[in-house]
């Protein structure tokens, strides 16, 4: 059996005046499964997923990605560049929606026609062509969730940890990044979603795991 | 008066050699300290900014009250090192326009750091995560945050450059004044005056006013710029 993408093993995470926000035994996240993460406001869902993106840090026994001992303190670049984090309210940068997806690969070393093939490949999937010349100030709530989807997909994270990506957005915009996260979630990436949305939780073939008060706890 | 202000304006617009090579000095001294001190400042402002280690609340506190330093210490301290008693003598700079970049290095460092400290916190602290989650390395992902609050960051450069071209203490200090070689629209405006001669001094006051006006206009536009969406 092979080793799970992420093992995480007494994860802790606290806030200053001692009270734990995190306290999660166990957490492994095999890969090619899609998780849904619910829990109620304030109860650690994005806290959960900024620790497993190596953006805040937190404590734990033992943690491991692929295989490879990991400080969840301090993520090397090498293991942060396996695993995409979309913000709730993604930032776009202040430049072309190509130049926002460009950054990514930029940063793994894919260049020349690579990339504008790349760059190209995420556009259409997004279903971004109509907008492709937008200034991202100018796109509308449901737009940006695209282009950030667009541009984690471009750089095929071996982990795509997603914030809320339907929250906030209007009816039509919901339908559309619900397709992008149902092609995911079918394609066999290994997906993680903190959500409120009914449609995501059921997903087919996802698993539905739970925070409250903390711990953390599979329902499905 | 009238007549000094007709004069003023018939020196500016004569090209008068003089008047415009003492231009010319503070421009060269001013902008060659903004151009050493703003790599140094930015650098350190978002080192304070994002920095969690012991003594950062101290240096914080540091660096804002060097704002109100007075420049005349400034020139004052630089004197004492670069006298010919002092422990850098031997270079002989003192009242040479080397001297007096130093001092505005002196004089800006503290304006920039300071204004790039606030831009680097008041930043929208998505752009760092996501330079991060998208695989940029820290150095890289700083460039980037900088680089996203860019019209801040030049709007620190242009308090700095408002800061040193108007300074005057530390030029006399260390520059002396000396015509032809590091007299400066602050320090000749001081003689002038001092000399009874206002032609000279007013024609060099509207160009610092000038200058005064397009730096704040430029900052105007800037912050405008910085706030859009």
């Amino acid at each position: 059996m092979s080793d799970p993408l992420l093992a995480v093993r007494g994860l802790t995470k606290g806030f200053s005046d001692g009270v734990a926000l995190l306290a999660i035994p166990s957490l492994e996240i095999a890969e090619g499964v899609c998780w849904i993460v619910t829990g109620d406001n304030g109860a650690g869902k994005s806290t959960l997923l900024r620790v497993l993106a190596g953006l805040e840090p937190a404590g734990a026994d033992r943690a491991s990605f692929d295989g490879r001992p990991l400080d969840l303190a301090n993520y090397p670049d090498s293991v942060r560049r396996e695993i995409v984090y979309v913000h709730q309210h993604p930032y776009l940068f202040a430049r072309s929606i190509a130049a926002n997806i460009r950054y990514g690969l930029a940063r793994r070393g894919i260049a020349g026609s690579a990339q504008v093939s790349r760059v190209a490949a995420a556009i259409a999937w997004a279903g971004l062509d109509r907008v492709r010349d937008v200034l991202p100030a100018r796109l509308s709530g449901g737009e940006k969730q695209r282009v950030a989807l667009a541009r984690a997909w471009a750089v095929s994270p071996r982990l795509l940890l997603l914030d809320e990506p339907t929250a906030n957005l209007d009816a039509t915009a919901r339908v559309q990044v619900l397709a992008l996260l149902r092609e995911l979630a079918l394609a066999g990436r290994t997906v993680v979603v903190a959500c409120h949305d009914r449609e995501l939780i059921d997903l087919p073939h996802a698993e539905q795991w739970h925070i409250d008060g903390g711990r953390f706890e599979r329902r499905r | 008066m009238l007549d000094a202000t007709r004069d003023a304006f018939r020196l500016l617009f004569s090209g008068d050699p003089e008047m415009w090579g003492i231009i010319a000095v503070s421009l060269r001294v001013s902008l060659t300290a903004l151009a050493v001190a703003a790599p140094l400042a930015v650098a350190a402002g978002y080192g304070l900014a994002v920095g969690r280690f012991h003594g950062r609340r101290a240096l914080i506190v540091t660096l804002q009250a060097l704002l109100s330093f007075p420049t005349v210490v400034v020139g004052l301290v630089l004197y004492l090192v670069l006298s010919r008693r002092g422990p850098l003598g031997a270079w002989q700079l003192l009242f040479t326009p080397e001297a007096m970049i130093l001092g505005q290095i002196v004089i800006a460092l503290p304006v920039l750091a300071a204004f790039t400290l606030a831009a680097v916190q008041g930043a929208d602290p998505r752009i760092r995560d996501t330079a991060l989650s998208l695989g940029a390395a820290r150095m890289r992902a700083a460039c980037t945050l900088l680089f996203e609050t860019r019209f801040a960051i030049f709007a620190a450069v242009c308090q700095g450059f408002g800061r040193v071209i108007s300074e005057v203490g530390c030029a006399l200090m260390v520059g002396g004044n000396i015509a032809g070689s590091t007299r400066t629209i602050t320090t000749a405006i001081a003689l002038e005056t001092s000399k009874g001669d206002f032609s000279q001094g007013i024609a060099l006051g509207f160009v610092l006013l000038v200058l005064a006006v397009g730096v704040n206009v430029a900052l105007a536009v800037l912050q405008g710029r910085g706030g859009e969406p």
